[in-house]
């Protein structure tokens, strides 16, 4: 029996029978394969890449010494271990040139992740440093050249120790997490601090541990580390260091899932498609078998062993391919992507074939499992009903199995909920919907010409089928859509975030006399600059009269706070005002309005009374309004603002942000040495690098939309052939009948695209529903409708559609009517 | 070896019941050749796909060799079929995927015989296709392919071989080779058979001929 079983398959295979089954199987197998590698791949190289701006795995970081145990108990679990020293300090050169710098001291092995570039001479060619400096050297930001008038080889003093200057200091992959990233940058080894006597305690100084490993062994050092942590200590990833990046590359981590989530539905339906066919066709097959003797059981076998075998043979064919698939994203676009993809490991393998595996056995296995009952009397009378017919619980069992698969693969509930509730809509309100459309076309084409009649007529006469097929359709163009919204508005968020000439640098310190200045220096120089905002330092003492502690998680929870007070007459721009209103131009009252973070880490509510201490001065505020902001956006931000009136009176300094271009770097010399009171805070490497990482991501996931695409354009073909014999033996009877081509082609051309213009409308509403939930309850975004959807879905449906029908059964017009008639 | 008491085959039609066959009692013995004719819609196919047990009666019994098909299931009427009764059908009924030698080696696969492949070369040589005995039925003439199925129905060696308007779908001349040789080898292999025909210049070559008519059966001859 096993050989008779293992004989017909070759024999259906020899025939070409299992063609069309086997390459859906393959290709759904190689895409989900060679996505979930892609995605695993790129995902592990993204999250390498961000570890740049840590220059580690993990970090911790400390206004306090931090235990040299630490150090030591990490290289003992296998994790590597650096450390480095921040803080600001004066550099001289002799006894009249002196310049405020931040200083770096670091140990050897830093950095742990990254590069840390230096060159030879200022602004000179940028190289790659093996070690930071050693012993005895510093490395001099290249604008420290000229303000401290050195050149290398020559002698500098920080505290009471002189070095050498050996080198100019490009950047650090961690520049900037520094707390006292203001001003040039002087590199120097962690060994010659106690040299300088200027760290001591009570000094403003950060500490930082760097880690990197495992993620188990980075694991199980955090659970030691963590309770012997002392307050203002913090365990940081990249999530912590560096929100804008690590909120990046989680919204692309979803989308990756999202759409290797569309690419399992996509497979399963291309599979439930093909086999539907298959076993259509092999209901004659199973008469005449029936007829020479063959029993249920014995078909049974016979179908459940060719299967087995036709899924053994896609997933090592579909693993295989999907393989090249990604090595060959890889290959193509090793320029769009310079991160060195990691490993995805056996994972997407196992679900490519998992994925052969479950489709086979809901979507095709169903319907071959009736074949047994088909009556042998078929063989007298071709009119028998076919069995194998789809069946409610079909579509249950169908629809089980992909949600599975789909949330094994996103790992995301709330994801997959959104894909199913969107699918769900398309499928239950679109199959009431097709039929009702189709319904009404009959009545229409009972009074049009006779093109439109035969379409119609055609329509109406397989109204289930054609309902099932225009689902189908709608699924498929949903899917490509939802790909399309959700990468376009992800893009564009992030785009939005950092324009090209976002603000990359920040000066503050500006004092009121210096306000006027500073904005005509800007000005007349061409900078384009944000308005000057004044900054009034204070310290949330208590809300309502409950005074606050002063002791706790620096970052969480209702404790004391130090922070920048700012004024503005208007909701400053890029805020969203979330709740209560803004204040009116004369308003007396002091009054301030929270960002929403803020607000719901100390739990302040509307009306709330806030005490603060300005300097030794108090300040007593009630809360008028909650503000959102986008904290991403490089522009001055503040928790807190306030009326002009409510903080005239107590000291303030000024800030501002600007754009400076690149080429334009030696205007920052002028502007301290115009101001030499102020402090600039350059934060343009790190503008770059984000911006860098986000092009990356969105390179990758526009490859992966290309990918889906494909796959949808391989469902449309599936659909469409799926209703090709019928079709092509009913023009087969009219062209013998005396149909003319056009006739039969114009019918055709109209059926089809009636089909894909009721799969329109139903994608887009599909579309709309699961953007909706996508965009609000998975990627943290905001929604607005998309209109632009309606006419791209529409066209797309009926258009791609209807060429598609016509191509497929082009041949009726173009073979004897005889032949197919003969053949089907 | 074929009787039948009272066989009723009545379907569901929009506005009732429609008889086809109406209590047929009939009796063919073995080694006899039956002609079953008449007209189209007389209910000949019918009764031929009751007879070889594709179809269940609505009433009455169909006995081969005394067992009531009646009383067994659908996979012991298979069994049956498998083991004693061959078949060569209007539209042939070939299995595209399969080529001639397979095709004619298949119901012997089926039932585990042995030699399939070398009796089914000899019955292929007998029916004139020793050299297209690779080719797929899409490769060969109407005639060719009814040839192929009439070398499936003797190369596992029936009792019965039922035949349903075997050159229906022929031309004349080839309808007529191919009825030689359906007779030349029922007559070498002692075969029972009954045809369903409407062409009574066929229905003569059988020893017994039965006209259906409106579902009733009276001997024609």
């Amino acid at each position: 029996m096993a050989m008779t079983a293992f004989r017909m398959l070759l024999r259906d295979w020899r025939a070409g029978e299992l063609g069309v089954l086997l390459a859906a199987l393959v290709i759904a197998v190689a895409t989900v394969a060679g996505i979930a590698a892609f995605t695993g791949r790129l995902q592990a190289a993204l999250e390498q890449e961000s570890h740049r701006f840590l220059a580690a795995d993990k970090v911790v970081q400390s206004s306090r010494e931090l235990p040299a145990s630490w150090r030591q108990e990490a290289q003992a679990r296998g994790v590597a271990a650096a450390q480095t020293l921040s803080f600001p300090s004066m550099v001289y050169v002799g006894e009249d040139k002196m310049y405020l710098a931040s200083i770096k001291a670091v140990s050897d092995g830093y950095p742990l992740r990254g590069q840390l570039t230096f060159s030879d001479q200022p602004f000179g060619e940028v190289r790659v440093a093996s070690a930071g400096p050693n012993s005895g050297e510093v490395w001099l930001d290249s604008r420290l050249f000229p303000l401290l008038q050195v050149a290398i080889g020559d002698s500098v003093t920080i505290g009471e120790a002189s070095f050498k200057v050996a080198a100019a200091a490009r950047s650090e992959p961690d520049q900037s997490s520094s707390m006292f990233g203001y001003g040039p940058r002087v590199l120097m080894h962690l060994a010659d601090i106690p040299a300088t006597g200027v760290v001591r305690p009570g000094s403003r100084v950060q500490h930082r541990l760097l880690f990197a490993g495992s993620e188990q062994a980075l694991l199980d050092l955090e659970a030691w580390l963590r309770p012997q942590f002392k307050d203002g200590q913090q365990w940081r990833g990249i999530d912590s260091a560096q929100p804008g990046v690590g909120r990046a590359l989680r919204r692309a981590e979803q989308f990756l899932l999202l759409a290797g989530s569309l690419a399992v539905i996509l497979a399963g339906v291309a599979i439930a498609l093909a086999a539907r066919r298959f076993s259509e066709r092999h209901n004659d097959y199973v008469a005449i078998l029936k007829s020479l003797g063959a029993t249920a059981a014995h078909i049974n076998r016979l179908y459940a062993a060719n299967l087995l075998l036709i899924g053994f043979c896609a997933a090592v064919l579909g693993c295989s391919l999907g393989w090249c698939l990604q090595a060959l994203f890889f290959a193509l676009f090793s320029d769009a992507l310079p991160i060195a993809p990691a490993n995805s490991g056996p994972l997407p393998y196992v679900l490519g074939a998992a994925t052969a595996f479950v489709s086979l056995l809901s979507f095709a296995w169903p319907p071959l499992g009736r074949l047994a009952a088909a009556s042998p009397l078929r063989v007298l009378r071709r009119d028998m009903p076919i069995t194998g017919q789809r069946s409610v619980a079909d579509f249950g069992l169908g629809l089980l199995s992909v949600t599975l698969l789909m949330w094994w693969y996103s790992g995301d509930l709330r994801l997959t909920a959104a894909i199913l509730a969107g699918l769900a809509v398309s499928v239950v309100v679109g199959s009431a919907l097709a039929l009702v459309m189709l319904r009404g076309g009959r009545v229409l084409g009972m009074r049009a010409g006779s093109i439109w009649r035969l379409a119609l007529a055609g329509l109406q006469r397989r109204g289930s089928s054609n309902a099932i097929q225009v689902v189908i359709f709608a699924m498929a163009i949903m899917m490509m859509l939802i790909l399309v919204l959700v990468r376009s508005s992800l893009i564009d968020d992030w785009r939005a975030q950092l324009p090209v000439g976002a603000p990359n640098h920040f000066m503050i310190n500006i004092s009121a006399a210096q306000v006027q200045s500073v904005e005509s220096l800007l000005q007349y120089s061409g900078i384009d600059s944000e308005p000057l905002y004044p900054m009034v330092r204070g310290r949330l003492m208590s809300i309502n009269g409950e005074d606050l502690t002063n002791t706790g998680d620096a970052e969480q929870g209702r404790r004391q706070r130090e922070t920048n007070l700012t004024w503005s007459a208007q909701l400053p721009e890029g805020n969203t005002l979330l709740e209560g209103h803004w204040w009116p131009v004369d308003i007396s009252e002091p009054v301030v309005s929270v960002e929403q973070g803020f607000a719901q880490r100390l739990r302040i509510n509307i009306d709330d009374q806030l005490e603060f201490r300005v300097g030794s001065q108090p300040l007593t505020a009630r809360v008028t309004s909650i503000r959102s902001l986008q904290w991403q956006s490089m522009r001055p931000n503040f928790f807190l603002v306030f009326p002009r009136q409510s903080l005239l009176g107590y000291p303030a300094t000024f800030m501002t942000s600007f754009f400076l271009p690149a080429d334009n770097k030696p205007f920052l010399n002028e502007l301290i040495r115009r101001f030499p009171t102020t402090t600039v805070i350059e934060m343009d490497i790190v503008v770059e690098q984000i911006r860098q990482i986000v092009g990356q991501v969105t390179a990758a996931i526009e490859l992966v939309l290309l990918i889906i695409l494909a796959t949808g354009a391989l469902v449309l073909i599936a659909g469409v052939q799926s209703s090709v014999d019928s079709r092509m033996h009913e023009s087969a009877i009219l062209r013998a009948l005396g149909a003319r081509r056009r006739l039969l082609l114009g019918g055709l051309l109209i059926e089809f695209a009636v089909l894909g213009l009721c799969a329109g409308i139903l994608a887009v509403v599909g579309a709309e529903c699961s953007v909706y939930l996508l965009q609000t309850r998975v990627l943290d975004m905001s929604y607005s409708p998309n209109p632009e959807l309606w006419p791209l879905g529409l066209a797309a449906g009926s258009l791609i559609i209807a060429s598609l029908g016509v191509w497929s059964c082009r041949s009726v017009v173009s073979t004897s009517p005889l032949r197919v008639l003969r053949e089907l | 070896m074929i009787k039948t008491e009272n066989l009723l085959k009545q379907v569901e039609v929009a506005g009732g019941q429609l008889e086809i066959l109406k209590g047929i009692d009939l009796e063919i013995k073995s080694g006899e050749s039956v002609a079953i004719i008449g007209a189209s819609g007389s209910g000949k196919s019918t009764l031929l796909g009751l007879l070889a047990g594709l179809d269940g009666a609505s009433g009455g019994a169909v006995f081969i060799d005394g067992v009531e098909l009646g009383s067994l299931t659908e996979d012991q009427r298979a069994l049956l079929r498998g083991e004693r009764v061959g078949f060569v059908f209007q539209s042939f009924q070939l299995l595209p995927s399969l080529t001639a030698l397979e095709n004619v080696m298949l119901p012997m696969e089926l039932v585990g015989s042995a030699d399939p492949a070398g009796r089914s070369e000899n019955f292929l040589r007998r029916v004139g296709l020793g050299e297209r005995m690779g080719h797929y039925p899409r490769q060969l003439s109407g005639g060719e392919q009814q040839r192929v199925a009439i070398a499936r129905a003797f190369a596992a060696q029936p009792d019965i071989l039922f035949a349903d308007e075997p050159t229906g779908n022929l031309d004349t001349e080839t309808g007529s080779l191919i009825v030689d040789l359906l007779f030349d080898l029922n007559r070498e292999n002692g075969t029972t058979l009954v045809l369903v025909t409407h062409e009574r210049r066929i229905a003569a070559r059988c020893d017994r001929v039965l006209q259906m008519d409106s579902g009733a059966l009276v001997e024609a001859r």
